[in-house]
């Protein structure tokens, strides 16, 4: 397959902490068939040009969520974006607003204590026993979360989000989307418990409304409204403990 | 020195299989220490390409008995009867364990669970959520799993050995992708739960992790691996890319069309009879073969192949059932299935057989555990229908979890001083082939050459002859694969020290698909053979072994269980 | 070219377990591509700020005599003070704008049983809303009213 009739140039970010004091550039010129995704590309200086090349990937169906990296200066999932929309030089580097941990390589921890603080479970006051069977959810009650319940914690959204830039704190936006997925599930009671988290430091009040994490989230998922609406549900909420005080719902 | 670090639990794989194990164990001791393994971070597990549904008996008309037969005779005979009874009654409860955990499940208009049609099943039974039901499932377990802190994870650690004392599987040594820094995890019993190898194949649905590790730690460990010559073929994967466009177009109604525009499972006799497209994967595939070999194909530049088309279901039902096939058709095949049929060949997908498990999710070795794909409990024979296995990988990594965790109550922790020891040697080993310069062989090459091979020889059609060959070139590739060169000296997240790891373990499994399958001289479900094209009971109405010994794999013979139907004609 | 961001950005709240090289900022932030319309958005706030302050000093003079006042009036008569306001007015229209563009998915599926109407509806609620009460206080201060 590989004529070599077309040409890219990929400029991509390495960097070896054993070797690198800091991230430099490299340089790789290869022949490109028409239908690759930039992916592609990357798997194709891996075997036969620089085995040393280090990135995640596995599923290349847009759904595992591995391949997220700045290409062109964008946040992309590189096995969903077509390399023909790029010109003769793409940039390829890891995901802004991360540690770096090699290569095109993020540091995917302090994202996992995230996603892990909103408490993304199910909570009950009781928990439901098999044998009472499936709980009931209309197809609208499943409408209302169902966008929400669709993210791929591929992190793209935390490269394009400026707060995330500038507070280490903020939950981000996929992990309040994520939380938020819960709170709204007609089968949840947890709504309470997380709007403690989300009006707390680096909660949903931090986000500025930049809505830019919606402009790139590769799911549609649209986390700003996520996010905004949990903003509107912790105010209500809060408003709601002043009226009538926690003790009297237990 | 070496770091180690100990729990009750060791479980290696953190999909659908591996995290329903670890709940399960949680659910009975709370306090039970569970180490979760996995070279991905959980949620990037493959369980999260699956797309169609998973298969339970939900409805009114449908009962446990329609279930099992349908499963048995998607099997060709080959699955253990008994499995399958436990299978169908614990699967409503598996999915309904997933639905109080959240899992997103479709609904009907009063509320209930919305079930589709699947292949090779009777009725519609088919749990799903839209078009990704293995996203949504994994994520709801991952999510789930959160909750509780005794479940330790260990992400992105690349488990290499089992660690064996006294005959009973203590740990594993696992190379920790981030430090490069092998590591040793002990346990009082362990669990794999790893998936399959779809990788040993160049075409396939598979993502880039699934090359067979925990196959080839049992392998490697003593346990037989079984049935490895049955590898299913999806009907409908994307040309070139091989993406899996999912058997619930067909269950919602889809045609597959030749490129005379005929519909050729309902013109032409291909055994599924009125089932048409809703056939088991097998048939189907053979089917797809044969009007591509009669010249009733597409041709592309990737092969020929036909036409999967959902016009005459309209956008709304596409929008709302199946929004990922349409994604996904536009975005790697640019074809929007509203409007045009989408290409479709088939593509290596799943691999029926595993790691020999009995009904307990137990192996041979004391204290080993298997659940899931990288598992053979035989509840899938010689043809898996689709949407057992996201249900499999809920029953049988329950029962692992369960079975695990009484295991580990009673036994002991082993002589810490060996398995440090063994863990050494690994660490040794690993750092041997960490940028060894010494050889002439590259990774990519050897790759190449094995999916050529594998698919040459353990195509959807088999002759004995490349079957044979196939064994004999994957024999060879392992003398090369000894010969391998690297790059990459670095300690941090080096990737090409997993590839060369992985491919090992690759290897192992070519080498046991090859060599099963040139030993089962019949055809029967997925192991379809040009030179011997019928069934055979009288002498091969058993389950494949494969042990490893230094010298080439070695076959046995196990029976299997029948019990309540016989082998019949299989025809739809 | 690329800068760096906070250097916790998404960091573990253990340090990781090599050394990583320090978080970046998006290439285009905080002036190219993407970004442009969020740090005009931002930067409005300037104009908000200076415009709280002249109303302040306005009030002020009020307490000072009337002398100070009609020093105030004359000043709103400079090009300067017109031009001022004639860009915050620009701003207001654009992050109204933005915000209006927003709003409507900011809103909960549900409050309690409560519902909110469809997304245009609440668009043009909020548009109408918006000239109202502008038409509203420019009646108000053209002294229609009182």
């Amino acid at each position: 397959m590989s004529d070599g009739q077309q040409k890219k140039t990929f400029v991509v970010t390495r960097f070896d902490p054993d070797r690198d004091e800091a991230p430099r550039k490299q340089s790789y010129e290869i022949p490109v068939q028409p239908d690759w995704k930039v992916l592609d590309a990357l798997n194709f200086i891996k075997d036969e040009v620089d085995g040393t090349l280090s990135y995640r990937w596995s599923c290349r169906m847009a759904v595992c969520g591995s391949c997220g990296m700045m290409v062109n200066g964008e946040p992309r999932l590189t096995c969903k974006e077509a390399l023909s929309q790029y010109g003769d030089t793409v940039d390829v580097g890891p995901l802004a607003n991360f540690p770096v941990v090699r290569d095109l390589v993020i540091e995917a921890d302090g994202f996992m204590e995230k996603l892990t603080s909103v408490k993304p479970w199910i909570i009950r006051a009781k928990e439901r026993a098999v044998e009472e069977g499936p709980m009931r959810q209309s197809p609208a009650e499943h409408e209302e979360f169902k966008q929400f319940s669709l993210c791929i914690n591929c992190m793209l959204c935390y490269s394009a989000c400026p707060v995330v830039a500038n507070e280490p704190e903020f939950l981000g936006p996929a992990a309040i989307a994520v939380g938020h997925r819960y709170s709204i599930d007609s089968r949840d009671e947890g709504a309470a418990e997380r709007n403690e988290v989300f009006r707390g430091e680096g909660g949903v009040f931090s986000c500025s409304f930049a809505n830019e994490c919606s402009e790139v989230c590769p799911k549609n998922v649209d986390p700003a409204a996520a996010v905004n609406q949990a903003k509107f549900n912790a105010v209500i909420d809060w408003a709601t403990g002043l009226v009538l005080p926690r003790g009297g719902d237990e | 020195m070496i770091e180690v670090s100990r729990h009750d639990i060791v479980i290696v794989g953190g999909g659908a299989a591996g995290l329903r194990a670890a709940v399960a164990a949680t659910e009975i001791d709370p306090d039970v220490s569970i180490a979760l393994v996995s070279k991905v971070y959980p949620m990037r597990s493959h369980t999260v390409s699956a797309e169609g549904g998973a298969a339970a008996v939900v409805r009114e008309d449908d009962n446990f008995e329609m279930h099992a037969y349908d499963t048995v005779k998607g099997s060709d005979f080959l699955a253990d009867q008994d499995v399958i009874r436990t299978f169908v009654e614990q699967a409503p409860g598996e999915l309904t364990l997933l639905e109080h955990w959240g899992c997103p499940w479709s609904r009907n208009e009063d509320g209930t669970v919305a079930t589709r049609a699947f292949g090779g099943m009777s009725t519609k039974r088919t749990w799903y959520a839209a078009d990704k039901v293995g996203f949504h499932m994994l994520h709801t377990l991952f999510q789930h799993s959160l909750r509780f802190d005794n479940i330790v994870r260990y992400d992105e650690h690349f488990a290499t050995r089992l660690l064996v004392d006294e005959g009973t599987v203590r740990g594993v040594a696992a190379l920790d992708i981030r430090t490069g820094v092998v590591r040793v995890v002990l346990g009082r019993s362990l669990i794999l739960a790893t998936g399959g190898a779809g990788k040993i194949f160049p075409f396939t649905t598979n993502g880039s992790i699934k090359t067979g590790d925990g196959m080839s730690l049992a392998y490697r460990a003593g346990v037989a691996l079984k049935d490895m010559e049955f590898v299913q073929y999806h009907p409908t994967g994307l040309p070139g890319t091989g993406i899996l466009i999912t058997e619930a177009t067909r269950g919602e109604g889809g045609y597959l069309i030749n490129a005379e525009g005929e519909r050729f499972l309902t013109t032409r006799d291909y055994g599924v009879g009125s089932k048409a497209e809703l056939g088991p994967r097998d048939m189907i595939s053979r089917a797809i073969i044969q009007e591509l070999e009669a010249g009733r194909g597409f041709s592309g530049p990737y092969g020929d192949y036909l036409h999967l088309d959902l016009r005459h279901l309209g956008e709304a039902k596409i929008v709302a059932r199946l929004p990922m096939v349409r994604e996904i058709s536009k975005i790697y095949i640019g074809v929007d299935p509203v409007h045009e049929p989408i290409p479709i060949r088939p593509v290596v997908h799943y691999m029926m057989g595993g790691i020999d498990t009995d009904i307990t999710a137990a192996t041979s070795l004391p204290g080993l555990y298997a659940a899931g794909e990288c598992a053979s409990v035989s509840l899938n024979g010689a043809n898996r229908l689709g949407s057992n296995s996201l249900t499999e990988c809920l029953v049988f990594g329950a029962a692992a979890g369960r079975n695990a965790l009484s295991f580990a109550k009673g036994s002991s922790e082993g002589s810490e001083d060996a398995l440090r020891r063994q863990g050494e040697e690994e660490a040794a080993r690993v750092a041997a082939l960490r940028g060894k310069q010494k050889g002439g062989e590259k990774l990519s090459r050897i790759r190449g050459d094995l999916h050529k091979t594998m698919e040459s020889g353990c195509g959807v059609y088999r002759v004995q002859e490349t079957m044979d060959e196939t064994a004999r070139t994957v024999a060879q590739l392992k003398g090369r694969y000894a010969d391998v060169a690297l790059e990459d000296s670095s300690a941090v997240f080096n990737t090409e020290l997993v590839a060369a790891l992985e491919m090992g373990n690759m290897l192992d499994i070519a080498e046991v698909v090859a060599n099963s399958a040139a030993a089962r001289n019949e055809s029967r479900g997925a192991h379809t053979r040009r030179d011997t094209p019928n069934r055979d009971d009288q002498n091969f109405l058993y389950h494949t072994l494969c042990y490893f010994d230094p010298a080439g794999p070695r076959l046995e013979k196990k029976g299997v269980t029948l019990g309540h139907w016989e082998p019949e004609e299989r025809k739809y | 070219m690329s800068r760096n961001a906070h250097p916790d950005a998404m960091a573990p709240s253990k340090p990781g377990r090599t050394r990583t090289a320090p978080p970046q900022l998006p290439d285009q932030f905080p002036f190219g591509g993407r970004y442009l319309a969020y740090t005009l958005f931002d930067l409005t706030g300037i104009l908000y700020l200076l415009l709280g302050f002249l109303v302040l000093c306005a009030v002020w003079s009020l307490g000072s005599g009337e002398a100070a006042w009609n020093g105030v009036l004359e000043r709103n008569r400079s090009m300067l003070y017109v031009g001022f306001h004639a860009i915050a007015l620009v701003g207001v229209i654009f992050v109204g704008i933005r915000f209006f563009g927003f709003f409507p998915k900011a809103q909960p599926p549900r409050i309690g049983p409560v519902k909110p109407p469809p997304k245009p509806v609440i668009l043009a609620m909020l548009y109408a809303l918006w000239i109202g009460v502008t038409a509203f206080l420019s009646i108000v201060l053209a002294g229609g009213i009182f």
